[in-house]
């Protein structure tokens, strides 16, 4: 019954249909709670009482490395999903997503690395927090690299999907990285469970922010996995015919 | 909640000199996530031309 159900709703030209007609709703909701959250932080949030206005970075930053971690996981489900029940969609969406991560994930990087100047004196540190969104970055690129240096395409989504499910081991050890090990990174602000430590005037605009990048995100991974499917099953009758 | 942090638009851009890390910071941001739009938008056009291509000589 799962697997009725997973290959009826995950077919490419079900996908572009449905992902058409929601990209706009996605881009206009994504952009607008972006331009809220970026004007309410940089402008109307007060200024921090230890770092000054250098913590307005964390309006980008938060937001970034948030969704640097939730993409990787969004692949990993796609690689599991490809490996179990052979699900095409899946490797495309894999595909199309790992761009999208390595360049949020870099984001991510620089601008902690910018903030890392005025805030600690220096613009890297080989600390655990650091060293495991590299290595994410670094996994990133790798999934891609592999990726594309396979001709036979179904062989290259196996391989790929085995190596995002592996990567996955990454993802709790950037998370817990701040409490298992003395780190210059300061511990997590918020948590699902356990609320926020930060004051309801810088919060709000950070939660924005968190969710308008994440609705851009999205619609731009629509985007991109419309172009990779057109390329894939550029053959097919659906997409001569939608095209 | 909602009062302006600055009072012109000197103090925003120079933020007690933390201006030139947050402006720069912000800037890199918006331009990879725009570039990763046009990139996106240009793909499917260019795939959509081949496949049209391809369509009309068929």
């Amino acid at each position: 019954m799962i697997t009725a159900f997973i290959h009826k709703f995950s077919s490419p030209k079900s996908f572009v249909n449905l992902s058409e007609k929601l990209y706009p709703f996605f881009l206009i909701l994504g952009v607008s709670m972006l331009i809220l959250g970026w004007a309410w932080g940089l402008l109307f949030a007060p200024q921090d009482a230890v770092q000054g206005n250098s913590y307005r970075i964390i309006f980008l930053h938060v937001p970034s490395v948030i969704f640097a971690q939730l993409i990787y996981f969004f692949m990993a489900v796609c690689a599991l999903m490809h490996l179990v029940w052979r699900v095409k969609l899946a490797a495309y969406l894999i595909k199309s997503a790992a761009p999208i991560g390595a360049m949020i994930t870099f984001i991510g990087l620089l601008s902690g690395s910018i903030w890392g100047i005025p805030t600690w004196g220096t613009w890297w540190q080989w600390d655990a927090r650091i060293t495991s969104t590299l290595i994410l970055f670094i996994m990133y690129l790798g999934i891609l690299t592999l990726h594309g240096s396979f001709s036979n395409l179904e062989k290259a989504d196996r391989l790929m999907s085995i190596l995002v499910v592996i990567g996955l081991v990454n993802i709790p050890i950037i998370k817990k990285s701040v409490d298992w090990w003395s780190t210059l990174h300061q511990p997590a602000s918020i948590s699902v469970s356990g609320g926020s430590s930060i004051d309801p005037s810088m919060l709000y605009p950070l939660l924005f922010s968190v969710i308008g990048l994440g609705f851009t995100l999205i619609s731009l991974g629509i985007l991109s996995s419309r172009s990779y499917i057109f390329t894939r099953e550029k053959n097919k009758k659906w997409v001569l015919e939608h095209v | 909640m909602f009062n302006l942090a600055f009072n012109n638009l000197k103090e925003i851009l120079d933020m007690d000199g933390h201006g030139i890390y947050v402006w720069s910071v912000y800037s890199i941001g918006i331009a990879m996530i725009f570039l990763s739009f046009l990139i996106a938008k240009k793909r499917i056009k260019d795939i959509q031309k081949k496949i049209k291509i391809k369509n009309a000589s068929s």
